[in-house]
């Protein structure tokens, strides 16, 4: 059976999903027709991962690499993926992705290792405008990454953490290396690590909801439709409650957040492999 | 004989200078002893360490020292200090003081990195420091050594030895990493790649002092001054040539000890006009 490809090359891991060529007739669009996924941590190869992320996603689907009849990549390494069909912005695929999984979205908030992006959607899910926090590290996942470091814990246990946070502490640096001297003033000061987590969550909040603002986010009349989340970050659930304490707002985290813009870009590289081929699609899911 | 202490609580390391003052008009205070201890998370507890030490290292009792001024982001966690005074005005102070000739203080430490004009009397004209990031400091160059498995000593000189240096794509200290994880990737070799970091903190350094006029004498202060890769690149970009004194990384530490030693003139002047006057 064919199926599509889509690697993101993130700074920090690399993604893969299998859909199948199917994918675009599906009924019920929020059921994700992912077939397999892999993920792997990008290191300096970006090839090497890409390849790896996707051998991952194969087996998981049970699948051959001979059924793979067309692969697009995304993320900032998708140039150095010479196996590639296609190559998209991670604006683009994200953008796709999350309207695959809330065809209503307005808007995408997308929070990797290294870049925060803000995307505004018009009503028919195109993007209207966007908005990049690549120069530095601030208000980025590496932020997270660092902070769970010096304070000796899981990534994975920061988000739970956070939710427990009675007295959250400031943390005025936007910096996140100059940010690590606070915390660790914080923790001889004798706070308690949940506030100090909380605390970190919210400076990357208050970074995100500056950018998603100045996109327009709030003020473009379509609040009533749902704000997506995604990227590693977006499994935070200490995040996710900084950010709805900000915005007044739900946000919508779709399952596997960190795959959103692989899923993205498999759905256009699916839409572009029919094309190509003269194919007609369904007009109610064209992208 | 007069002692005074300065005690610079630094974000990376806590340094301690003792002076003795000199005797008449016409001798300088000499330093009697030096001592530097890891800051860690107990601030006043490395600015003591780094007093007790520096008094050992003296052969003094610390209730020989007749005045303690602290100075670093540290200063007023020292219990014991009895001043305190901003390391702008310490490091000015204290390179008029090894070199009265100097114009700048260029002071690169683990967390910040400053430009100081200063005036012939050593006194502070003018300053920018980083504030909001840190670019061009010394966690930048750690960062760039423990990515390339090297140790923090290594790669000043190894610098040295490029060729072919690598533009770097980045002044974050964050993202640095993974830009010299692909130069690597792409075969580049590690001397190129460190010549390519010292250039950007160069760079970034003067981006930094821009309104303020580098004017010769130039002084590195600070612990980054003892990476001869990174005082190059400096004079390189600056098209200057930079002077380090052996007292480098003490100079916050001494400036303060000459602040100290002054309040403590000033106090046996007065002491001594009172008693004339009884």
């Amino acid at each position: 059976m064919s199926c599509i490809a889509g690697i993101d090359v993130g700074t920090g891991f690399t993604k893969a999903v299998l859909v199948d060529v199917t994918a675009e007739d599906s009924s019920s669009p929020r059921e994700a027709p992912i077939l397999g996924r892999g993920i792997t941590r990008t290191g300096a190869y970006l090839e090497d991962a890409a390849r790896h992320a996707l051998r991952q996603a194969l087996h998981a689907a049970g699948r051959d690499r001979s059924e793979v009849v067309y692969v697009a990549v995304t993320g900032f390494g998708r140039y150095a993926v010479g196996f590639r069909d296609i190559q998209i912005t991670e604006i683009t695929s994200g953008a796709r992705g999350a309207t695959w999984f809330f065809p209503e979205a307005s808007a995408v908030l997308d929070i990797g290792n290294q870049s925060t992006r803000a995307i505004r959607l018009d009503a028919r899910g195109k993007v209207s405008a966007f908005k990049m926090n690549e120069k530095c590290a601030a208000g980025s996942g590496s932020f997270l990454m660092r902070a769970a470091k010096y304070l000796q814990i899981e990534l994975e246990e920061l988000g739970e953490l956070s939710l427990r946070a009675t007295h959250p502490q400031p943390i005025s640096s936007v910096c996140a290396v100059l940010a690590e001297s606070e915390i660790i003033n914080h923790v001889s000061a004798g706070a308690a690590i949940e506030d100090i987590v909380r605390g970190v969550h919210n400076s990357l909040a208050d970074r995100a909801v500056l950018l998603l603002r100045r996109v327009g986010v709030g003020s473009d009349g379509r609040e009533a439709s749902p704000l997506v989340f995604i990227g590693g970050v977006a499994r935070q659930r200490g995040m996710i409650a900084a950010l709805e304490e900000r915005l007044g707002r739900a946000v919508w985290v779709p399952p596997e957040c960190e795959f959103v813009c692989a899923v993205g870009a498999a759905l256009l590289g699916l839409h572009r492999w029919r094309k190509v081929r003269g194919e007609a699609f369904p007009s109610s899911t064209s992208p | 004989m007069r002692f005074a202490a300065g005690v610079d609580v630094g974000s990376t390391q806590t340094k301690a200078v003792i002076l003795a003052a000199g005797e008449g008009d016409s001798e300088s205070p000499r330093i009697v002893a030096r001592a530097v201890v890891d800051t860690g998370a107990h601030v006043s507890r490395a600015a003591e360490r780094a007093f007790h030490a520096a008094c050992r290292e003296a052969g003094l009792d610390p209730r020989e020292i007749g005045l303690v001024v602290g100075t670093g982001y540290g200063r007023y966690k020292i219990a014991f200090g009895h001043a305190q005074v901003t390391e702008i005005s310490c490091h000015a102070r204290g390179a008029h003081f090894v070199l009265p000739e100097t114009r700048t203080v260029i002071d690169i430490g683990g967390q910040d990195a400053k430009v100081i004009r200063v005036g012939p009397e050593g006194e502070v004209r003018d300053f920018v420091m980083n504030d909001k990031c840190a670019a061009g400091t010394g966690r930048f160059l750690a960062n760039a050594a423990e990515v390339l498995g090297l140790r923090l000593e290594e790669i000043g000189p190894l610098s040295l030895q490029a060729t072919d240096p690598v533009k770097l794509t980045t002044v974050c200290t964050v993202f640095v990493e993974s830009d010299i994880l692909s130069y690597l990737a792409q075969g580049r070799r590690p001397e190129d790649i460190l010549r390519g970091v010292h250039l950007a903190i160069a760079r970034r350094t003067v981006s930094l002092a821009r309104r303020i006029p580098i004017e010769p004498a130039v002084t590195f202060t600070g612990g980054v001054a003892r990476n001869v890769g990174m005082v190059r690149a400096l004079e390189e970009v600056l098209g200057l040539s930079i002077h380090v004194s052996p007292e480098f990384h003490f100079m916050g530490a001494l400036g303060a000890a000459l602040f100290a030693l002054d309040r403590l003139e000033h106090r046996a002047e007065v002491g001594a006009a009172r008693h004339e006057r009884n």
